[in-house]
């Protein structure tokens, strides 16, 4: 009973399942999760991958998350952008990289991108699709450069550009029109910093930020917010309340400093002298 | 061919609104453009206002389905339902009270809503379920009211008044109309109510509430109801009630109305904001007991719980 | 109806200069009935953070437990006090632990962070009810109230505000906010965490 109640084993526990169901059939909906209404994308380039995301997470029609961070560390060389289900995109990339660090670290060798990509697809693949999990995974490795998507349900593609999420469809759009074969690292940024800003303004499940990541044989270099294109403006007034304007019924405080006294009972003072 | 029968069967809702059709049509002739603005009530002649109908073999149907979220939960047309109303009949005549809140789902729509409407200066009507059908049919009441005193040289009965609403909805029924009201008033056999609701209920009675938290107020009418109430007790009893419906309720609350029928028609005795009579009480009024409603003023300094001023502090 | 608005209930976080504001309704209904008006929702997991649980009631309880047992090994194991953020990724693991079957509570976190140099930093977070982190800089809200407590929050938070200020914005914030929500409300509770001292206050809101 003790051990019970002290280990839990690994993976996901279904304790709730009996009750949640009972509910749902009862016509109970469940309350919507966190998910990245996004425009992720990916291209390559003549030295390398550049992977681009939006930072915006709604909840329904609410945004959730104005600044959050869609692109995932794999490993040294290797990102992953996600889309779809906040919680899946965040736990799954986490599972992955930690992951791949151990397989990095018994072959001894730079792990390939196609290896995350592997243990992706599997992975999604054995949920069938109930981790909502679509991903653009990028890398540089002995082999080149590399950049695949992964759709939830397990199925991939390799393609030289790529887009996922919501804002899909306006970023490839940029894309199709913008991209060449061969690009030079700085052609490549402004190509996927064009195609978020068409997910970013033209659909609204994606939106504020963009986040970019360069990833060369030698070196990953992370732009977080490398461009914010819908920075607030100073409010034109404040709404700071005159203290006491608020009334309240109890008030306790609970003080963390410990104030120490002491008090010489017995004896002398100590000779300093 | 079940619809087909309906349709030339006379008994049917729907043959109902192509006979009032029907004579809206006859009536042409005597327009009553003429006299200006119909101001939304149509022809008087017609007896009925004439809505315009779905034109579909069986309109009754389809608009349940899109207006009833009774029957359909997902309906497109969302009437607001949260409410609590009262009146009771005692020696001193009629007591009428209501709160104020609006909601649409959980959200708070608003906090001073009217749901007593002032049908005539002898007639009043609560307001419960679909507030526009409450508002309209309530104000379309009173224009008939009118007309029976001039036709008939006195003021209509709060029986006939109540029957004439209660036959209008009834023709309307299952097409969506949502309403529970209390006509209150005094006519020559003294102080009356009458509750009507869209289903076509008509009741006389001395006691009634209606709404959501109609439960939480029949549990205090009921507590402090005698037939020998005083004026200042009765007006206490409607308040004390609605405060108690507005503290239990989520869809009930903000603030309470209060109205007095007497034989010389109605008199508003106030506006009463609900946390204000938790706290403090409703304030100088007659027969309010001095002191908030609420029960932490009960307990403090009786129990451990509640310890008295100075002992929590020290 | 929706679980979340089976018992009702919203929480709102929010940061100031040095300081970390928490606060809650007290509301336990069974939907549109009101059954407590003091149902506490707002947990101590250390001297410097605090948990807020907007949701399912009965998951309120069997949540916390599940912290604090969790919190307790941490604490044992490691022989030290769990700082925020770690707290924060406790959390959201737990929760996603249930992901096919999950607790319907939406939890906000509030606290104070060490920094090497001796000092505090403060950190707020919530998750959504599968464990999807949000770290905010400014504000986080959950719960029946939190479309409404988002429009406060956002009109009201600025930068850099004294304990005091931080107060009586997060008050104003959430006080507005739960009256015009039907399932929350029927009082407050603050809880203003500074470096040395920790301020609760219950308020006087509406009851209705």
């Amino acid at each position: 009973m003790a051990t019970s109640s002290v280990y839990t084993p690994a993976g996901f526990n279904f304790s709730n399942q009996i009750r949640n169901t009972f509910l749902q059939e009862r016509g109970v909906p469940l309350p919507k999760a966190t998910s990245t209404g996004t425009t992720i994308v990916g291209c390559l380039f003549k030295d390398g991958v550049v992977l681009g995301a939006d930072t915006r997470a709604t909840e329904g029609d609410i945004v959730a998350d104005k600044n959050c961070e869609k692109i995932h560390y794999i490993t040294d060389s290797i990102r992953c952008c996600g889309a779809g289900t906040a919680a899946d995109t965040e736990f799954t990339t986490a599972l992955i990289s930690s992951n791949m660090e151990l397989h990095g670290l018994s072959t001894g060798r730079k792990p390939q991108v196609v290896t995350a990509m592997t243990m992706l697809k599997q992975m999604l693949f054995r949920y069938q699709g109930h981790v909502g999990a679509a991903l653009v995974l990028g890398g540089v490795d002995a082999t080149g450069p590399q950049l695949f998507t992964i759709h939830p349900h397990g199925s991939t593609d390799k393609l030289p550009y790529v887009t996922m999420g919501s804002g899909s469809l306006a970023a490839m759009a940029v894309f199709e029109s913008g991209w060449q074969p061969n690009m030079t690292r700085d052609d490549a940024l402004n190509l996927v910093k064009a195609a978020v800003a068409a997910g970013i303004f033209n659909d609204l499940g994606s939106g504020s930020n963009i986040d970019a990541c360069i990833i060369t044989a030698t070196h990953t270099e992370m732009l977080r917010n490398v461009e914010t294109p819908n920075e607030r403006v100073q409010k034109e007034r404040r709404y700071v309340f005159r203290r006491g304007t608020t009334a309240w019924k109890t008030e306790s405080v609970r003080k963390l400093i410990v104030n120490e006294e002491t008090t010489i009972i017995g004896g002398d003072a100590m000779d300093t002298s | 061919m079940n619809s087909l029968a309906q349709r030339f069967s006379t008994t049917s809702p729907l043959a109902h609104f192509r006979k009032i059709q029907r004579l809206a049509d006859e009536d042409e002739d005597v327009s009553d453009a003429a006299w200006g603005s119909q101001a939304g009530f149509g022809s008087l002649t017609k007896g009925v206002p004439t809505f315009t109908v779905p034109n579909l073999p069986d309109p009754t149907a389809f608009l349940r389905l899109h207006t009833d979220d009774h029957a359909d939960p997902n309906c497109r047309i969302k009437i607001q339902h949260g409410t609590t109303t009262l009146a009771f009949r005692f020696q001193g005549g009629v007591i009428v009270a209501v709160d104020s809140r609006a909601t649409a789902g959980s959200y708070v729509a608003s906090g001073t809503v009217k749901k007593v409407i002032e049908i005539n200066p002898y007639l009043l009507g609560t307001m419960a379920g679909g507030a526009a059908d409450c508002q309209y049919w309530e104000t379309y009441l009173g224009i008939h009211c009118r007309l029976h005193e001039l036709r008939n040289r006195e003021r209509i009965s709060v029986s006939a008044a109540s029957k004439y609403l209660s036959n209008l909805v009834y023709g309307y029924k299952g097409m969506g109309l949502s309403m529970g009201t209390m006509i209150c008033g005094w006519d020559k056999t003294g102080p009356t109510i009458f509750y009507v609701d869209s289903d076509g209920t008509r009741l006389k009675g001395d006691l009634f509430s209606v709404g959501s938290g109609s439960t939480f107020a029949y549990g205090v009418l009921d507590q402090g109801y005698r037939w020998d109430l005083t004026d200042e007790e009765a007006q206490e009893l409607g308040r004390r009630s609605i405060y108690a419906a507005g503290h239990r309720d989520a869809f009930s609350g903000n603030t309470c109305n209060l109205y007095h029928v007497k034989e010389d028609g109605w008199r508003f005795i106030g506006n009463f904001d609900i946390s204000k009579m938790h706290y403090e009480g409703p304030g100088d009024v007659p027969g309010a007991p001095g002191g908030g409603y609420g029960y932490a003023l009960r307990v403090e300094g009786k129990s451990s719980a509640n310890p008295p001023v100075a002992e929590a502090a020290a | 109806m929706s679980i979340m608005e089976l018992n009702g209930g919203s929480v709102i976080a929010m940061v100031g200069k040095d300081c970390v504001a928490i606060a809650s309704d007290l509301r336990l209904g069974n939907q549109a009935l009101g059954l407590s008006s003091n149902f506490q929702r707002i947990f101590p997991v250390t001297d410097r953070i605090y948990v807020g649980l907007p949701g399912l009631g009965t998951d309120v309880h069997t949540l916390w437990e599940k912290f604090r047992f969790r919190v307790n090994m941490y604490t044992i194991k490691e022989e030290r006090e769990i700082e925020p953020e770690t707290f924060a990724h406790l959390v959201s693991s737990t929760l996603y632990e249930h992901r096919f079957g999950p607790y319907f509570i939406e939890p906000v976190i509030a606290g104070l962070a060490k920094t090497p140099s001796g000092g505090v930093k403060p950190f707020i977070a919530a998750t959504d009810l599968i464990g999807c982190l949000n770290f905010a800089k400014d504000f986080v809200v959950a719960g029946t109230a939190s479309s409404k407590l988002f429009g406060m929050a956002e009109g009201l938070w600025e930068p850099d505000l004294e304990p005091e200020d931080l107060f009586e914005t997060i008050s104003q914030a959430l006080m507005n906010a739960v009256d015009r929500d039907a399932y929350s409300g029927w009082g407050c509770v603050v809880h203003v965490i500074t470096k040395d001292k920790i301020v609760t206050r219950t308020l006087k809101g509406r009851m209705d």
